[in-house]
C-alpha cells in the first residue's frame, strides 16, 4: 500500500512515468485526457425504467468478495466488490465494514451472468430533508415527513455547510425549526443516523 | 365536582369555536385543504366544501353550548362531533399517515399521539357535559376545597393547548431555543483535525475536479494525509485519479490532480 | 389562495435552467425511506431513472413554491422527461418525473459551485440510480443544468 501511495503522491506532485495528464498549480495543464472528448453516448436505459447498472437493497449475506443483496422490490442482486471498488459508510471504508443487514446502493457494470461488478458501493447512505425539532446533547431531532429521525454528530467527521461558506465542524449555528438536508449513515433497524454533512440554506 | 363538570361546555365551546372559525375564515387553511387527510377521504374537489361544512357545524355546536340553558342535546352534539373527530384522526393515521389533519390550523404535521390525546380529552369533556345534563344526580356532590375546581379547569385548558401542535411555534420552539442557548448542546471543542468531508467539499469546488470529474467512475477509494496535503484517490475507468487537497486554506485553485495509468 | 402559476414566464420555457440537484429515496425501501411510498405519480423507485419536479400539479406547486425564490417553472406531469447535466463534468442523465419536489422555498437562495460555475435554488431531486450517474451519492448536492429531453 505504501509504495502505491508513493507512486500516486509523486504523480500528483511532480509527474511520473505513468501520468496520463496532470494539473499544474492553480491552472489546468494539457487537458486532452480530461476533457469529455466525445458527446455522451446515447443513454441505454429508457428514462423511468430501472437502471441495470445500479442496485438497491439490504445485504443478506457476504461470501468472500461478493455481497448478496435483497432489493426492496424483492429482486436479488449479486454484487462483486474488487480492489478498485469504493465503499462508503460515513466516509471511505474497507470491505470488512460491510455487514449483513446494511442497506446499500451500488453502481457498476452488469455482467452477462447477472452479477453487478461494483465501482462504488454506498452503505447505509441516506439523504433526508426535514426541520429540526430539537437539539439535545450531540443529537439533532429531525422531523422527516412526520417521523422523528435522531441524527448524531460524530466528532471529527460531521460538518455543516451553510450555503456558500466553507464546511465547519461547529454545528452550534443550527437552530430549532429550521429546515436542513442531512447526508449520513443510517444505523440499521433504528431511526438513527450518523451525520456526514448538514446542508443548511442559511 | 359540579364546578368542574359545569365548566366543560365552555372548554369544549372554546376549542370548537377556534376550530370552526379557522376553517371558515382562514384562506390559507382552505388553500392547503388539498394536502390534508380530508382530501383523501372526500376527494380533493370536495375538500373545501366539506371543510366549510364541518366548520359551520363546529361553530353551531359551540354557540349552542355557550347559550343557556344547558341542554342535553348540546352535549350529545359535542360528543358526536368529538367521536367523529377521533374516527377521522384514526382514518387519517391509517390511510394518509403523512398528510396533515387540517383540524385547527395550517401546520403541515401529520396526525400523531398528541392529536389523539387532545381529541380524547375533548370527547371526555363532552361526555361529562352529557352526564351533567342527563342525570345531574350522578355527578358526585363532593364539595372540593375552594379554588381547586378552577385550578383543575385551568390545568385542563393548559393540557389541551399544550397538546395543540398548531401552537408549538408560540411556546415550544422558543422554549427549546432558549434551552439550547443556555445549554449549548452542540458546542464542541475543535478536534484539531480537518474532517474528510471538509476537504472533499473544497475538492468538489476546484477547477481540478471539474476537469477530471467526467472521467471518475467511483467514489473515494483511498485517502491519506502527508506534508500538509490530503491525498484523495478515485477510480477513473481503468485508470486512477489522484487529487492533492491542501489541509489549510480555502482556495479551490490550490487543488491538484493527476490521472495515472495504474 | 396559492397561485397556480408564477407571474413571469417560466424560466425553463425557452431554454435550459440552472439549479441545484439533490437525491431522495422512494419506493418502500430500507432506512428512513421505509415510510416513503411510490411518490405522487405512484411509480417512484430508488433504482429507476426518475426525478421529482416542483410543478407537477396545483397542489404540488402549493407545497414547493419555487416562485417564492423568484423562479417560475413550467407545469410538467408524470412521465415527462428532463435531461439533467452536471455543471463542469458535463455528464448527463435523462429521467422521467415520478414525484413532486423538492421544496424549493425552504432552501431559497442556497448556492452550490463547481469550479467557477455556480447554481442557485433547489429545482430538481433525482433518484439514487439517476443521481449516481452524474455525481457521487456522498456529495449530496450539486449544481446542474436542466433541459427538456
Amino acid at each position: 500500500m505504501r509504495s502505491r501511495r508513493d507512486v500516486l503522491r509523486s504523480a500528483v506532485l511532480g509527474g511520473g512515468a505513468s501520468v496520463v495528464a496532470a494539473t499544474a498549480m492553480g491552472s489546468l495543464g494539457p487537458e486532452a485526457a480530461f476533457a469529455a472528448t466525445a458527446p455522451a453516448p446515447a443513454q441505454k436505459v429508457e428514462p423511468g425504467a430501472p437502471d441495470p447498472d445500479f442496485a438497491e437493497g439490504r445485504i443478506r449475506s457476504i461470501k468472500e468478495n461478493t455481497l448478496l443483496v435483497l432489493g426492496s422490490n424483492l429482486v436479488f442482486h449479486t454484487i462483486r466488490v474488487v480492489d478498485g471498488t469504493s465503499l462508503w459508510k460515513l466516509g471511505p471504508v474497507a470491505f470488512d465494514q460491510a455487514k449483513p443487514g446494511d442497506g446499500l446502493y451500488a453502481r457498476g457494470v452488469r455482467m452477462p451472468d447477472g452479477m453487478l461488478a461494483a465501482e462504488s458501493v454506498w452503505l447505509n447512505i441516506v439523504n433526508i430533508k426535514g426541520h429540526i425539532k430539537n437539539i439535545t446533547g450531540q443529537t439533532l431531532h429531525l422531523d422527516h415527513n412526520g417521523h422523528e429521525v435522531l441524527c448524531h454528530v460524530v466528532a471529527g467527521k460531521s460538518v455543516a455547510i451553510h450555503s456558500e461558506s466553507p464546511p465547519t465542524e461547529d454545528l452550534s449555528m443550527l437552530k430549532v425549526s429550521q429546515h436542513v438536508q442531512i447526508l449520513g449513515a443510517w444505523r440499521p433497524d433504528t431511526n438513527e443516523v450518523d451525520i456526514a454533512t448538514v446542508f443548511s440554506p442559511h | 365536582m359540579n364546578g368542574i363538570a359545569a365548566s366543560q361546555p365552555y372548554v369544549i365551546a372554546f376549542f370548537l369555536l377556534w376550530a370552526g372559525l379557522m376553517k371558515l375564515l382562514s384562506r390559507r387553511m382552505r388553500a392547503q385543504a388539498g394536502q390534508t387527510a380530508l382530501a383523501r377521504l372526500t376527494g380533493p374537489a370536495r375538500a373545501v366544501p366539506v371543510l366549510r361544512l364541518v366548520g359551520l357545524a363546529e361553530v353551531a355546536v359551540a354557540t349552542a353550548l355557550l347559550l343557556p340553558p344547558t341542554h342535553l342535546f348540546d352535549g350529545v352534539a359535542a360528543a358526536l362531533l368529538s367521536a367523529g373527530f377521533l374516527a377521522y384522526l384514526t382514518y387519517a393515521h391509517v390511510a394518509a399517515p403523512t398528510a396533515s389533519c387540517g383540524c385547527l390550523g395550517t401546520h403541515a404535521k401529520p396526525v400523531d399521539a398528541r392529536s389523539f390525546a387532545r381529541a380524547g380529552l375533548l370527547l371526555a369533556a363532552a361526555l361529562i357535559t352529557v352526564l351533567l345534563a342527563a342525570a345531574p344526580g350522578l355527578v358526585p356532590a363532593v364539595t372540593l376545597p375552594g379554588g381547586l375546581p378552577e385550578v383543575v379547569v385551568l390545568a385542563e385548558i393548559a393540557a389541551l393547548l399544550a397538546l395543540s401542535s398548531e401552537l408549538d411555534r408560540y411556546w415550544l420552539v422558543p422554549l427549546r431555543r432558549l434551552l439550547i442557548r443556555l445549554r449549548r448542546p452542540l458546542a464542541l471543542a475543535p478536534t484539531g483535525s480537518v474532517p474528510l468531508e471538509a476537504s472533499l467539499h473544497l475538492l468538489r469546488r476546484s477547477p481540478a475536479y471539474c476537469s477530471a470529474s467526467a472521467q471518475l467512475t467511483s467514489d473515494v477509494r483511498d485517502t491519506w494525509d502527508e506534508d500538509g496535503l490530503r491525498f484523495v484517490v478515485y477510480g477513473a475507468r481503468d485508470r486512477t485519479a489522484v487529487f492533492a487537497v491542501p489541509l489549510v486554506g480555502d482556495d479551490p485553485r490550490a487543488v491538484k490532480v493527476a490521472l495515472v495509468n495504474a | 389562495m396559492a397561485r397556480s402559476t408564477a407571474p413571469d414566464p417560466p424560466a425553463d420555457l425557452l431554454g435550459p435552467v440552472q439549479g441545484e440537484v439533490s437525491w431522495f429515496c422512494c419506493g418502500t425501501a430500507w432506512g428512513p425511506c421505509s415510510s416513503t411510498g411510490k411518490g405522487a405519480c405512484g411509480t417512484c423507485n430508488s433504482g429507476n431513472l426518475q426525478h421529482a419536479w416542483p410543478n407537477t400539479s396545483d397542489a404540488c406547486w402549493a407545497i414547493t413554491r419555487p416562485d417564492s425564490c423568484g423562479v417560475g417553472l413550467s407545469r410538467r406531469t408524470c412521465g415527462f422527461r428532463h435531461r439533467i447535466t452536471a455543471l463542469c463534468s458535463g455528464s448527463s442523465v435523462v429521467t422521467a418525473i415520478a414525484d413532486c419536489g423538492p421544496q424549493t422555498d425552504l432552501f431559497c437562495g442556497e448556492r452550490s459551485c463547481c469550479g467557477a460555475t455556480c447554481a442557485s435554488n433547489r429545482l430538481i431531486d433525482l433518484t439514487p440510480a439517476a443521481y449516481s450517474q452524474i455525481a457521487s451519492l456522498s456529495s449530496g448536492l450539486r449544481p446542474a443544468e436542466i433541459s427538456t429531453a
